[in-house]
Order: C-alpha cells, then structure tokens, then sequence
C-alpha cells in the first residue's frame, strides 16, 4: 500500500475518503459511518492500548483503505445492476411518439406525483420544525435546557435528512444514504454544539427544510391543477359520447371558456378536441412530474450529502 | 506466483461467500448481532491469516438487508452511536439452505478434480 499507515481513527478515515474520491456522496458517507464505527468500537474494546496501536492493526482487520474502498465500489455496481428499474422499451426506441407517451409506463413518473403531493404536507412540517426549533433555541440559549435542545433539535434535522434521502431514493431511484453521519467521538455538549455550529451540511440541511415549503406548494399545484384539468378535459369525449348513446343524462352546468372560444353545449367534435387537450395535458404532466422529480433529488443531494 | 494473483482469486471466490458465511452466522445465532459482533466473531474462527477483511462485510450486510433477507433495527448505544442489530428473516433462511448446498456440490465438485481421484 503506498499511502503510510493511519495512526488514528481520523487519519484512516481521511484515507479511505481519499481512496473513495470520484465515488457518489451518498456512497462515501455511508462507507465512512461504518468504518467509524469499526474503528470506534475496536479502540473501546482494548482500553489498555493506544489508538495508534489499535490502528495498526486494523490494516490485517478491517482492511487497508483501498481493500475498504473496492469492496464498497463493487457492492455499490452490483446492487445497482439488480435493482436498477428495467429502462421502457419504448425509451430505447427513437421514435419521437413512442417517447412522449413512453413516460406513461415509467413507474417513476407515478412516485414522482406521489412525491409532489405528499410535497406539501412534508414541507409545511419541516418549515414548522425548523423555524419552532431555531427561535426556541435562540430563547432557550440563556438558559441551561439551551444546550440539550439545540443538540436534540439538530439531532432531528439529521434523522429527517436522512428518511427525506431514502424517501427519494424510492421515488426518484437517486443512489441516497443509508447511514446517518457520524457523531464522532463521545464529547462534551459544548465541543458537540461548537463542532454543528461549525459543521456546513447543519445550514443547508436547515436551508432544505426551509425551501420545502415554498417547493412543497409548487409541487402540490401544479401535480393537482394538472390532474384535475387533463382528467376532466380526457374523459369528455367519454360522457359526450354516453350522452348521445342516451347510458347517461349528463349536464354540464358551466359553460367552458379556453381564449376567445366559449363551448356551452358539448359536441362530439368540441368533446375530441378538448379530450385530445386533455390527454397532452396529462403527458406533459407526467414528464414534468418526472423532471421535478430528478432535478429536486439533485437539489436534495447538493443540500443534505454533499457539504459533508 | 506473486502474492497479488493469489489476493486477486482469493476475492473473486469471496464475491459470493461472504453472503453465504455472514447469513449462516446470523442464522445460528440465538440473538441479533450487529456488525462490529459480526466481524469479531468472524475474526475468531479464522485465527492467523484471514480470509477476508472486516471491512468487506459492512456494504454486504446492507445488501442482504436491503434484499429482504435480513431485517435490522437501531439501538441506542452509551459508548458511542446507535448500533444496527442484524437477523435473519425466513427468506433468507431458505436461501441459506439452498446456497448451502449450492456450495456443498461445487465443494465436492472442486475437490474431486484437485485430489485427481475421478481423473
């Protein structure tokens, strides 16, 4: 091994970063919270020893940091390669039709509306936790509960950081953690709150639960006005068409305005043509949907993996 | 032969045993086990050289539990963070019985040819 032998628990574990670099942030925390841990428990079960001592034994144990790294590397391609989502065939077809309509059979088309909905109700819970816990946390600083609160009320920022990831790993396939960070080595409440204070990922993991509001009611809107709108315009020719056949006295007691163009009684004609309308709107939902979907894992990730 | 070839078949034969070694440990254990347990007690049975390092099991022990043959649940710990206990679930039961003799015949098979008796 060319790099030299870690002395302590921090010099292995910026070696196995470094031999992890180019890797995806997710699967670099989740290698360093166990290696943390290992190490961590190995050091506490030899009270007598140094931490120098320990680690150089944890080379012929645990691994060198490049054993560690390629064991993660190949885990990682090869649970992708059985869990990937099988690609529609239809995406592998170059037609342009195919393509649009492709997104219909996409599962993650359908979670990525699942998670716009339930968008709404997580951010207006996570804006609540955070701005409660930050205020609170500024009136407690004067006082002793002060301190465990801030570290309880963080503490719950990481767990919810960490349920949000699997959240979207599900919903959107974005390789996310499955372990929390690390809290380091046992230290004193002050140490610990001087240690997140300084910590960039505590901001932005707060700054992502602040954003979720705002993005929540985006989601939520545009999931439920696109819904709402291309259902009922598609299944007009369906009523119309009942209608005439006489299965179904249907009214319509709103007349329709679309522009300059007002439709009051439903022809079969008007009926196709907004049922056309209404089957594009939905498409162009559920490619939206599917675009949201990645591009807010990715902003999920920037915000929540990354700064570690 | 330099050292290296022999690591590199060593590891190619660990792709798939390490699976196999982690769930007959869980299996036979009477209570849950979390990683650190784990490794330790792998580490007692191939006293000298081992077969493979510690570090391995961790990503592999994830796997097996994201596939539904493992389920695990998180204990606080005083002596540092939570602890992931480990069990086996009745799926993976049964493919530890069938990759059990998976390996029982390619054992046999292996050995046959390397002692030259069938030959």
């Amino acid at each position: 091994m060319s790099a030299n032998a870690a002395r302590s628990i921090d010099d292995y574990l910026k070696q196995l970063r470094a031999a992890l670099e180019g890797q995806d942030p997710a699967l670099i925390q989740d290698a360093l919270y166990d290696a943390e841990e290992y190490l961590r428990a190995e050091v506490a079960a030899h009270p007598g020893k140094s931490e120098a001592d320990v680690l150089e034994l944890i080379a012929s144990t645990y691994g060198a940091p490049e054993e560690v790294a390629a064991a993660y590397r190949d885990t990682e391609a090869k649970v992708k390669a059985a869990l990937k989502t099988p690609v529609p065939a239809a995406a592998a077809g170059a037609s342009g039709w195919k393509r649009f309509f492709g997104v219909y059979l996409d599962p993650r088309t359908y979670t990525s509306i699942f998670y716009m909905l339930l968008a709404l109700a997580t951010g207006i819970l996570y804006f609540t936790i955070v701005v409660t816990g930050l205020s609170l946390s500024f009136g407690f600083a004067v006082l002793i509960i002060g301190i465990p609160f801030f570290l309880a009320f963080i503490g719950i920022t990481r767990v919810i950081a960490l349920g949000e990831g699997r959240l979207l790993e599900a919903v959107t396939g974005e390789r996310m953690p499955r372990r929390p960070v690390h809290p380091g080595p046992p230290a004193g409440w002050l140490k610990r709150i001087g240690e997140m204070l300084a910590d960039a990922r505590t901001w932005t993991t707060l700054l992502y639960m602040l954003l979720m509001l705002p993005l929540g009611i985006v989601y939520f809107t545009v999931a439920v006005t696109g819904l709402a709108v291309g259902l009922a315009f598609s299944s007009l020719p369906v009523l119309v068409l009942a209608r005439w056949l006489g299965w179904a006295n249907v009214t319509f007691s709103d007349d329709l305005h679309i522009g300059f163009w007002t439709v009051s009684e439903y022809s079969m004609v008007s009926a196709l043509f907004l049922g056309a309308l209404g089957v594009l709107i939905l498409t162009l939902l559920m490619h939206a949907a599917r675009g949201i979907g990645r591009g807010h894992a990715h902003l999920a990730k920037a915000l929540l993996v990354v700064p570690g | 032969m330099d050292d290296s070839q022999a690591r590199k078949f060593q590891k190619d034969l660990n792709a798939g045993l390490v699976a196999l070694v982690l769930l007959a440990v869980l299996e036979r254990s009477p209570e849950d086990l979390y990683g650190y347990e784990i490794a330790k007690r792998l580490q007692k049975v191939n006293e000298g050289e081992a077969l493979f390092k510690e570090g391995t099991i961790y990503p592999v022990l994830r796997t097996l539990a994201a596939g539904g043959l493992l389920t695990s649940r998180v204990v606080p710990s005083y002596s540092g963070p939570p602890r992931r206990y480990y069990r086996i679930t009745d799926e993976g039961r049964s493919l530890l019985a069938q990759w059990s003799g998976i390996w029982r015949q390619t054992r046999g098979f292996v050995d046959r040819f390397i002692e030259g008796t069938d030959l």
